[in-house]
């Protein structure tokens, strides 16, 4: 419990880090969900790619995975 | 020179409005709050796993801890990064064709080149200054003690190796076909100078020492003085980089 | 004063010649129609006027000054229609205009008028969509747009129609009609009736070189052999009535398509009584004679076939 107060300390600090990392999941998810053309792969990869990457994901979807089109 | 101005131009709108500049900018934010966090919070996490009675004994992390996780984010996430986000900036040009039609206007090719060249410096110089700024504030904030030793050489040593990854993204494109020409060409240039960074002897002609020795600077294990030959050999390379691949695209076929 | 010349240029990828001691050249305020089958090397002609690809040999110069490689000084005279020309998909028609007008060194006021000028032109008025949701003839459009910008002296188009649909074909033949009061054009294309439509004199290339240059009339006249389209009862023998007309010497080439004959000749007017002479003899029925006018299409096609 020790460890969670002192966590809990720092809250105001990883909250906007968590935050920023949402905006960048959500922001692909929902640019990948607009569109049905990409670069390669499928939406299902993307989606999963996105979500489960950390920010690695919506880093790739942008600059790989999305189609200029 | 208008033709200079114009294209860069065009080149900051690409970057928005392909959503690049964001995500560079949200990346170097993220970094930037995320080192000095995860130096602060990793011995809280570790203890936070009590592993039956076994006690982990792990000293107070210090303002180095911090900078330890920013340079190694940068010099691992962020050149990856500056890879993805730059890497197709002239080879996805040259295999849809899109150059033709300002060329056949007479804009020099050597203007593209160089236009793309510092529209991706100033930009990565946008994000890194956002990345530092941040990085900073959350260290002020987080740790008691915040005094190290040349802190803006040192930011200039990867500042400047970043600009040398560019100028390689550039050389790249003109030689390797393909819209992921570049970014794998010089992806491989960069395992390549990460295996010889492992002869010791090669390290001071290495420019890929700019990116490892940053925390030694700020210890003050390394001194400015005997990077100047990294750091000068680092500037030549940009400097060729950049003129073999005017030299190549001027003869290149369209 | 000659727009265009290319002197003995010759062009060879590996061991393939494209290009083989190429000469023409091309007057002002003309439009020259460049002709030649797929793979000709038309496209191949007008990257090595752009500077864009090498001529191994010979030179080619605009308004008198030489096209070097690379970096010509020469493009600045030029427009350039690619085929499938390539846009920034993240841009308006206006801004992608804008751009091309600062590349080319026009100044602001000049880039308002003339977008204000095109646009209407090339029927994109008020289009502020991006231009990654314009359709092919759309971009074709804008592709003209582009090129006509900077008042080029030169108008170069490179298959401007092949890639549309006969809608999309006639809006871009108009566009051009238009624009060749002001400029002097060259049209590489494989639609001959697309030639005749707008072309004043015409280039054809066969195997790496010009095998008739000259105006459209002058060339339907004096290569142009006659053509006179039979009609024939469907149950006729066409294969047995071409194999007999072939022995008649002013024949010079017989197509069967069904029951039409189209025989080829040297004065219809003189020999084509022989040819019905012929077919009263076998009591062959006609269902319609005809006289064709004389088209580019029967040129090429005795050129390069």
């Amino acid at each position: 419990m020790e460890n969670m107060d002192s966590l809990m300390q720092y809250l105001p600090f990883l909250i906007p880090l968590v935050i920023l990392q949402l905006a960048l999941m959500l922001a692909a998810l929902v640019h990948l969900l607009k569109h049905n053309k990409y670069r390669f792969g499928n939406r299902v990869l993307w989606v999963i790619v996105v979500a489960v990457f950390g920010f690695v994901g919506p880093i790739l979807y942008f600059t790989v995975g999305r189609s200029e089109e | 020179m208008r033709g200079f101005y114009a294209f860069i131009k065009k080149e900051f709108l690409e970057q928005i409005r392909t959503f690049r500049l964001w995500i560079l900018l949200a990346v170097a934010v993220l970094f930037g709050m995320m080192s000095p966090l995860m130096a602060k919070l990793m011995p809280e996490i570790l203890s936070s796993m009590n592993m039956e009675g076994m006690v982990i004994q792990i000293p107070e992390p210090t303002v180095y801890d911090a900078y330890t996780q920013f340079f190694k984010n940068f010099t691992q996430m962020g050149t990856l990064v500056i890879l993805l986000i730059f890497g197709g900036t002239l080879s996805g040009e040259l295999s849809k064709g899109t150059l033709i039609n300002l060329l056949a206007k007479g804009l020099p090719r050597r203007t593209v080149l160089l236009s793309k060249y510092v529209a991706a410096v100033i930009i990565w110089t946008v994000a890194y200054a956002l990345a530092f700024v941040t990085n900073y504030g959350y260290t002020v904030y987080l740790f008691p003690e915040t005094d190290v030793k040349n802190l803006f050489f040192s930011l200039f040593c990867l500042w400047i190796f970043v600009c040398f990854v560019i100028s390689l993204i550039m050389l790249s494109s003109t030689i390797a076909p393909g819209s992921f020409g570049g970014l794998i060409l010089s992806a491989g240039a960069l395992v390549v100078m990460l295996m010889v960074s492992i002869i010791p002897k090669a390290e001071k002609f290495n420019p890929i020492t700019l990116a490892s020795v940053n925390v030694a600077l700020l210890e003050g294990t390394k001194s400015v003085s005997g990077l100047t030959l990294t750091v000068s050999i680092t500037i030549l390379l940009i400097l060729g980089s950049l003129i073999a691949s005017i030299l190549i695209f001027e003869k290149k076929k369209l | 004063m000659e727009i265009l010349e290319l002197k003995n240029v010759s062009k060879r990828f590996g061991t393939l010649e494209v290009i083989n001691d190429l000469s023409f050249s091309v007057p002002e305020h003309s439009v020259f129609g460049f002709i030649g089958k797929n793979g000709a090397g038309k496209t191949t002609t007008m990257k090595m006027i752009l500077g864009f690809l090498a001529a191994d040999q010979g030179e080619i110069r605009v308004l008198g000054e030489k096209v070097s490689y690379g970096n010509t000084k020469t493009n600045r005279h030029i427009g350039y229609l690619p085929d499938v020309p390539e846009f920034y998909g993240y841009m308006s028609p206006r801004e992608y205009l804008r751009l091309c007008g600062e590349v080319s060194g026009l100044n602001k006021d000049r880039i308002v008028d003339r977008t204000n000028e095109l646009l209407p032109l090339v029927g994109l008025d008020g289009v502020n969509r991006r231009i990654r949701s314009f359709s092919r003839g759309m971009k074709q459009r804008l592709g003209i747009a582009q090129a006509l910008l900077g008042e080029p002296k030169l108008l170069i188009c490179d298959e401007p129609t092949s890639a549309l649909d006969p809608v999309g074909r006639k809006e871009i033949l108009d566009i051009l009609s238009l624009a060749k009061a002001r400029t002097t054009i060259i049209f590489s294309t494989h639609i001959l009736s697309d030639v005749e439509r707008i072309c004043d004199s015409i280039g054809m290339l066969h195997q790496g070189k010009l095998v008739v240059q000259g105006s459209v009339t002058e060339i339907k006249n004096s290569y142009s052999t006659d053509v006179i389209r039979l009609e024939v009862g469907a149950e006729c023998q066409t294969d047995q009535i071409s194999k007999e007309l072939k022995q008649m010497n002013f024949i010079s080439r017989i197509v069967i398509n069904e029951n039409k004959i189209d025989i080829q000749m040297t004065n219809a007017e003189q020999y084509g009584m022989n040819i019905l002479a012929y077919f009263v003899e076998k009591k062959i029925p006609v269902l319609k004679y005809e006289l064709l006018e004389p088209s580019l299409e029967n040129v090429f096609l005795e050129v390069v076939g």
